[in-house]
């Protein structure tokens, strides 16, 4: 029983910081899509199911090399690094591009369409990364975590002591869904996209001043 | 296009009042007036006497004349620019008396020691609430140890946004009245169609600036994005964090405060950046008092469009009869409507019923507001160069 209920109590308890670091990424990116419900709650799976994806893959990492986080600084830079810069392209690509308001002349109009083609393939692909991205932020409960798993636990339960983690974390994503009801005021997604620009900025920044960082220093 | 319209002119068919009547109108802002600034007038010393005496003079003399020319805006508008003018003298007159230099160092941050800003006090509220921690250098009530309480501060600013709702970024932020005083320098604008789509930029810069301070732990507006940092304090500039700081604020004061107003005499980083105002274009739903457009009289001229200076009209908010809600009740469009279409409301009573009362029943807290405090900050400035004399 305590093996059930310490991870998800963990993940349960740090949820509302996962909701403040996920918050600047995912909100933006809801509200810019404009989607329904259903559509809403695609693009939520998607971006959930690639937290889950890097909470795992963090976990497998962790009990393959028996590692215990914090990492040494170098990879702790070069993490933060990738993830914010990565952050920073996906919600220009996914949540700013594909929807900018822009006229669009009848010289136009193949620019349009394939900027609402590229809106749809990156229909779950922009979330699922920023997920996976937002993932890896290695928060305090993440390291407790994954100092738990270090202590020799085997694959299995590695993997599922983290699925439990990010359930208890997830329960916190849910009120998300209502991002689906402020879809018919167009100001809404023009408000959204000018939330992921600045967001993407400063994202942006961040990541090139720690990438900087660590490959002038090490 | 037509150019921007002059807003000198009261509406149609208005007149001038009568003068003793205007005097009448105008008692009880020489009382407050008078009440505001008994205290300079009595302390030793002749400099705060004639700052004081000048500003109350200025204050009442331009409510006069708001009342007597059934105008608004071109009289508010030197009241406001200059607070926009005064407010940075005293400011930095202040900063360089007690550290010799605008910036801050980081051990002062660290420990709290740092001047406080308006912009800070929506945000006190709720961590004061719920866990009597001032988010900002201060005390909930005044200590002996530290006279400067909080309490004051947010009484007055929720008092003066239930009533006033957005007519804070009218007649209390000085910020705003450096850029209504770079944009109206130019007679015409130079770049005359602006995408009435930018007003939204502010919720999204408030929404970017909530979740981000939420995910940081820091303060993200503050140490990024506040323009006004040219012409009040800022950290110093030692490292490449505090050198790209400086370089971002710097940027936006020059291109939103200085360059975009007097091309095209809007006030921009109002209408482009600034999270408080969009934070206070709530509270428009709560105050009684609005501008609409009685569409009896209106002959969609767009004269009040051109007029606005924050993008508070288009084309659907005046065929609805009202502004936006980022109005903020300067009265450029009331006054530059030529039909008598645009005109104050209380909310609740009919459009075409006494806008001027209306429109006097707003002015009174508001000028009431902007003597004691846009008066003061003025009085305080004035006092430090009146020093310099006498």
């Amino acid at each position: 029983m305590k093996a059930l209920v310490e991870p998800a109590l963990l993940g349960f308890s740090s949820g509302l910081v996962c909701l403040a670091s996920c918050g600047p990424v995912l909100l933006p990116a809801l509200a810019a899509a404009g989607a329904g419900w259903r559509d809403t709650g695609l693009l939520l799976g998607a971006f959930l199911a690639g937290r889950l994806a890097g909470y795992l893959g963090f976990a497998t990492l962790a009990w393959a090399a028996g590692l215990a986080l914090p990492l040494p600084a170098p990879m702790n830079g070069a993490v933060f690094a990738v993830v914010h810069l990565g952050l920073a392209a996906a919600l220009v690509l996914f949540a700013v591009l594909p929807r900018a308001p822009r006229a669009a002349p009848c010289s136009q109009a193949p620019a349009t369409a394939r900027r609402a083609a590229l809106a749809r393939r990156l229909g779950v692909v922009g979330p699922a990364a920023m997920g996976l991205l937002s993932g890896l932020n290695l928060c305090p409960p993440f390291i407790a975590a994954d100092v738990r798993v270090a202590e020799g636990r085997s694959l299995p339960g590695a993997l599922g002591f983290f699925l439990l983690f990010f359930v208890g974390t997830a329960i916190w994503f849910l009120p998300f869904l209502g991002v689906a009801g402020l879809r018919r005021f167009a100001a809404v997604r023009t408000v959204a996209v000018l939330t992921a620009i600045v967001v993407a900025a400063v994202y942006g920044y961040l990541g090139a001043v720690a990438l900087t960082g660590v490959l002038l220093h090490g | 296009m037509a150019e921007l319209v002059s807003t000198a002119t009261a509406p149609p068919g208005a007149g001038r009042r009568p003068v003793w009547t205007s005097l009448l109108l105008t008692l009880p802002v020489l009382l407050w007036a008078m009440l505001m600034f008994s205290r300079s007038l009595l302390v030793p010393g002749a400099a705060p006497k004639i700052a004081a005496l000048i500003v109350l003079a200025f204050m009442v003399s331009l409510f006069f004349l708001m009342v007597f020319t059934r105008a608004t805006y071109r009289w508010r508008r030197l009241f406001f620019v200059s607070l926009g003018l005064l407010f940075p003298i005293g400011f930095i007159w202040d900063l360089l008396a007690l550290r010799g230099s605008m910036t801050i160092p980081f051990d002062s941050v660290l420990t709290g020691d740092v001047p406080f800003c308006f912009l800070a006090i929506p945000m006190t509220i709720v961590p004061a609430a719920l866990t009597s921690t001032i988010i900002f250098p201060g005390s909930i009530l005044a200590t002996p140890s530290n006279p400067h309480a909080i309490v004051p501060m947010i009484v007055l600013w929720l008092v003066a946004t239930i009533v006033l709702g957005k007519g804070w970024c009218a007649y209390g932020c000085f910020f705003g009245g450096i850029e209504e005083g770079v944009a109206a320098l130019p007679r015409t604008a130079r770049i005359k169609t602006v995408d009435r789509r930018w007003r939204w930029a502010p919720w999204g810069v408030l929404a970017a600036v909530v979740l981000l301070s939420a995910a940081t732990f820091s303060p993200t507006y503050c140490a990024w994005l506040c323009p006004f940092k040219a012409v009040t304090e800022f950290s110093e500039v030692n490292s490449l964090r505090t050198a790209a700081q400086a370089g971002i604020f710097s940027s936006l004061f020059i291109g939103l405060v200085l360059v975009l107003p007097f091309l095209t005499k809007l006030r921009t980083q109002c209408t482009i950046l600034c999270p408080f105002g969009a934070f206070q274009s709530l509270f428009n739903k709560l105050s009684v008092f609005e501008v609409r457009i009685d569409r009896g009289k209106c002959t969609d001229c767009a004269t009040c469009r051109r007029a606005c200076p924050t993008l508070s009209l288009d084309a659907g908010s005046a065929a609805q009869g009202r502004a936006m809600m980022s109005c903020m009740k300067c009265g450029a469009c009331v006054d530059a409507c030529t039909k008598g279409a645009v005109v104050w409301h209380i909310k609740g009573t009919s459009i075409s019923a006494s806008p001027e009362t209306a429109r006097l029943l707003y002015l009174y807290p508001a000028w009431g507001f902007a003597t004691m405090f846009g008066g003061s900050i003025i009085a305080s400035s004035l006092e430090k160069m009146v020093h310099l004399v006498v």
